[in-house]
């Protein structure tokens, strides 16, 4: 089944409910091995009662044996909320191979949706974007959410150009509950304006993760000679020689990538690069991690 | 510079197509996409401008490609002087024919070869003949002054006569396997005899420059020579005086009339002397008689006392071998008298009794041995006795000789003894209204030659043939056949021996030859070339050959020896040669003894071509002729190399080089360009 968290795999299939069906079946799959996370109603811990806690949960066989209150906790007991920003700018169009930026982010998405409603019972929504909200899918776990969801991220086709402070009091809006926020992007922003449109959720109490969709041809791209390069969401051209490509690209790349894992860090929030060549699992265990820190 | 195949030059429109290409087809530079240009700062070098001047490159590449192939085909010159030589063969002939012996001439001829080649530049190539006799190429073109030195020097004056047609052909043939333009230098006296009747012979090549080096110091020398002896090669009785003199004829070249002494001498010793009245320009002749000389050889010279231009020449050697009659073993059928009558009474009127005929009947040879005998004669006597048929197989294989003449009695076998072969068929035309007639006749072969025969085919014609038998002429030398193309004289050799076949009788019923005066001719004739005295003695020319061993007797590897005594008492023939050489030439004049492989001896006295004695130059105008004659052809040829100031050098096969180095260059341009152009789209 691991063959089937391999993005070039699933490029090969056109459906989002299905790729997301292969991808959670599989990892899931792969979990059973795993001491580190289990399923919802498993027992947890006890902990001693407080006023105000609900009796039901009084383990009443404890009580009768200690003539002491103690409330059963299980795990999974508490649902949590899972919202995916989706960046569908004119850049994440871009890859050099299959899949490209955007298809990955999909996979990722619908993979998470998935995850997140068959399996773990959370309620998901999706907020796409680029320059402003494109699509709003409010979080639920009605019948048919993620039917919902998928739809829209079908339809989220590139276009436009990013900008995170421009929809960034749409979310605020949309989101006042707090719960799990992806936010899956290429970042090609200045860090400290991301981290300061992002940190915002995370003061509304939100665990904000940041998955970077790169391209490997983005991380170390090559050229044989002199080239014309676009830029795919403003059009503009500029001469470029290899030799550049070859070292001070590479570099103010990295740097890029570590002021923003350093400032997203710094500023609470969750940071993780994903080139579209890796697999799908990574994502899949870091919500599961998230969530469980957040029980 | 030039062209000489200007029209060629039209495919230069073919430029415009990397013009077209390169400079006037727009190019279409596809532009790769990014995410985003922030990280991407512009190139300092243009990469358009990068790209243009690869273009550039290549465009100059396939420009000059192109335009090499097309100067390629349209054959590009230069023309530069003539007499730039170093790259001209210098071809030194120096003439060591008999006449050069004249004077001075041969030692100035070779000082200034000598004096030519120390001039010559040190990396030309030269390359040295002798003329002479015949054309010797003692040196392959070499640039090696001191090889070439040395072989100049080692030259020595010949007997032997110097022909230009010779060189002319010679010349040719060398300028055929080494073409290149060549510069001819000839020193030689420039006789007037050497020049060959036909002119055509000694034209030389367009590319061969002629210069005449003249050592003949004056034009004009009186000059005495024995132009020609006559005197017996063989001698049976000194005293008959029919047969026993000697007769020379003296002539005289620019000579005025003069008194001369002429000397007979004999082995070294003067037999008689004679004072001759020589007219001016004109021959006289002087005659010794009788020649009173011992048995054996005796090595003769007819010499003219004095001085003159050429003194080698005054003197001319012969020899004269006295013997006793020789006995001739006759053998014929029983029945046939008239035969060995007829035969008998030619060969006593023609050889005066050098010849005694011993006739015998085919049943009586048993115990005879033939190799006591001259030849034999088997006289219609095809049913020998197998014991005497197996001793003329052996005689034969050792080098006798045997004539065999087939009579009626042939008819009747169908083998035929000796010969190797069954009989055909008998041709009787007796029994037809016409009978037969020589028609063909070889005056080459020795026993019918003529020099000049008359219109009556030499006497043959008026022989009337009744009666022949055909011989399978396979392996055979057919000397003469009749009208119906029936071989009528047959030679094969045999061994070191021959074996003569005559396919009609020697009596006068199968046909009246014996009636004619030829025959006395031919049965002479037969008599001396089977009985081999014709070759022991006498004179030949200087260059002449003689024939040691038979052609089948040459191949084989345990060969009879054969030994050859120069005039200087050196054998000039290797051991292996002796064994195998089938022919030996006479190179000097004077006396030289020479051991058949069939086991006879001869002394032969040797002379130079006496056309050598005169000494008259060619004529100016036979001289301009010959060194101007390549001029005609150099015309007729495109590229005019000799007689003219220029010479010109084509360049197309550098120009082709050039241009395959070009191609390779543009091959591995494009190929770099093109394969980054797929990698980038």
């Amino acid at each position: 089944m691991q063959r089937f968290l391999d993005p070039t795999v699933l490029a090969g299939i056109s459906s989002l409910d299905l790729i997301a069906k292969t991808v959670v079946d599989g990892f899931v799959s792969g979990l059973h091995r795993s001491p580190d996370f289990g399923f919802s109603q498993e027992f947890a811990e006890y902990r001693a009662y407080v006023q105000g806690d609900d009796l039901r949960h009084v383990d009443w066989n404890l009580f009768a044996r200690t003539e002491r209150c103690y409330l059963k906790r299980y795990e999974g007991e508490t649902n949590s909320q899972l919202v995916v920003l989706l960046d569908a700018s004119n850049s994440m169009q871009y890859g050099s191979r299959k899949p490209v930026k955007a298809d990955y982010a999909r996979y990722l998405a619908a993979s998470l949706f998935y995850l997140a409603i068959r399996n773990q019972h959370d309620a998901a929504g999706v907020i796409v974007f680029d320059d402003e909200v494109r699509e709003y899918v409010k979080p639920s776990t009605r019948q048919g959410q993620l039917t919902r969801l998928l739809a829209a991220l079908e339809q989220a086709e590139p276009r436009s150009r990013t900008d995170f402070l421009k929809p960034l009091e749409h979310f605020q809006a949309l989101l006042h509950r707090r719960g799990i926020v992806i936010v899956i992007s290429d970042f090609y922003e200045d860090p400290e304006t991301i981290v300061r449109a992002l940190e915002a959720l995370r003061f509304r109490g939100n665990d904000v993760v940041l998955f970077h969709v790169l391209d490997p041809q983005e991380l170390r791209p090559e050229l044989k000679g002199p080239a014309i390069l676009v830029d795919l969401e403003s059009q503009q051209k500029i001469e470029v020689v290899p030799e550049y490509v070859a070292s001070r690209y590479r570099e103010k790349l990295q740097t890029h990538i570590e002021q923003l894992r350093t400032r997203t860090q710094a500023a609470g929030l969750e940071y993780q690069l994903l080139p579209t060549d890796q697999p799908l699992d990574t994502v899949l265990r870091e919500y599961l991690s998230l969530r469980q820190a957040e029980r | 510079m030039g062209f000489l195949a200007p029209w060629f030059l039209a495919g230069l429109a073919a430029l415009g197509i990397p013009i077209f290409v390169h400079l006037l087809r727009r190019h279409i530079v596809v532009p790769q996409p990014v995410s985003s240009l922030m990280f991407f700062e512009r190139g300092i070098q243009s990469s358009t401008r990068h790209k243009r001047l690869r273009y550039l490159l290549l465009f100059t590449l396939r420009f000059l490609l192109l335009l090499l192939v097309v100067l390629a085909f349209a054959d590009p010159f230069i023309r530069r002087f003539a007499n730039d030589t170093r790259s001209h063969l210098l071809l030194i002939v120096v003439d060591r024919s008999f006449s050069m012996r004249s004077g001075t001439r041969f030692s100035d001829a070779k000082q200034q070869a000598l004096s030519l080649l120390a001039s010559k530049p040190r990396s030309q190539r030269a390359q040295i003949l002798a003329l002479g006799g015949r054309v010797e190429v003692l040196t392959q073109p070499s640039p090696d002054s001191n090889l070439l030195r040395t072989t100049l020097e080692g030259i020595e004056a010949g007997d032997g006569q110097g022909n230009f047609g010779d060189l002319g052909r010679t010349i040719r043939t060398l300028n055929d396997a080494t073409p290149g333009p060549v510069d001819l230098h000839l020193f030689s006296d420039m006789q007037k005899t050497g020049m060959p009747g036909n002119f055509a012979d000694a034209v030389l090549p367009p590319q061969v420059n002629l210069t005449l080096h003249d050592v003949a110091k004056a034009s004009t020398l009186s000059n005495w020579t024995v132009e020609s002896i006559s005197a017996p090669a063989e001698l049976l009785d000194p005293k008959d005086t029919t047969k026993s003199h000697v007769q020379a004829v003296l002539a005289g070249a620019n000579t005025p009339e003069a008194i001369k002494k002429v000397s007979l001498v004999i082995d070294g010793k003067i037999l008689s002397s004679r004072e001759v009245k020589v007219p001016a320009n004109g021959r006289a002749t002087v005659e010794f008689a009788p020649l009173d000389i011992k048995y054996g050889f005796n090595r003769c010279e007819v010499r003219i006392e004095g001085d003159d231009a050429l003194p080698a020449d005054n003197g001319s050697v012969f020899v004269v071998r006295r013997s006793d009659p020789q006995r001739v073993l006759f053998v014929h059928r029983s029945a046939d008298e008239r035969s060995a009558l007829y035969f008998g009474t030619a060969l006593n009127a023609a050889s005066h009794g050098a010849f005694v005929l011993q006739s015998v009947a085919v049943e009586q040879v048993t115990d005879l041995d033939p190799n006591k005998f001259a030849f034999t004669v088997l006289s219609d006597a095809t049913a020998l006795p197998s014991i005497f048929e197996h001793t003329l197989e052996q005689y034969l294989s050792k080098g006798g000789s045997v004539f065999m003449a087939l009579g009626l009695d042939a008819g009747r076998r169908t083998h035929l003894p000796l010969w190797g072969g069954d009989l055909k068929r008998v041709r009787n035309f007796a029994s037809s209204e016409e009978s037969a007639a020589v028609s063909q006749v070889d005056f080459t072969y020795p026993g019918l030659e003529q020099t000049q025969p008359g219109r009556d085919n030499g006497g043959w014609a008026g022989t009337k043939f009744l009666y022949a038998v055909m011989v399978d002429p396979s392996n055979a030398r057919v000397a003469a056949r009749l009208s119906d193309g029936t071989p009528l004289l047959l030679e094969k050799p045999i061994g070191e021996g021959h074996l003569l076949v005559f396919a009609s009788g020697l009596e006068n019923l199968t046909n009246d030859l014996p009636l004619h005066p030829v025959f006395v001719s031919f049965v002479d004739k037969t008599s001396q070339y089977l009985s081999g005295s014709e070759q022991l003695s006498g004179m030949r020319m200087v260059d002449s050959f003689v024939q040691l061993r038979n052609a089948a007797e040459a191949s084989k590897s345990e060969a009879a020896t054969s030994e050859v005594i120069d005039p200087d008492g050196r054998r000039p023939l290797s051991l292996k040669d002796s064994q195998k050489v089938q022919t030996f030439r006479f190179s000097r004049s004077g006396f030289y003894q020479i051991h058949f492989a069939n086991g006879r001896s001869a002394v032969i006295g040797v002379n130079p071509d006496r056309r050598e004695s005169n000494l008259e130059p060619m004529s100016q105008e036979i001289r301009a002729l010959w060194t101007g004659s390549n001029a005609g052809a150099a015309e007729v040829e495109k590229a005019p190399v000799a007689g003219t100031k220029y010479q010109y050098v084509s360049l197309w096969w550098y120009v082709m080089l050039l241009a395959f180095v070009v191609a390779v260059m543009e091959t591995v341009f494009s190929t770099r360009y093109l394969g980054t152009q797929r990698e980038e789209i």
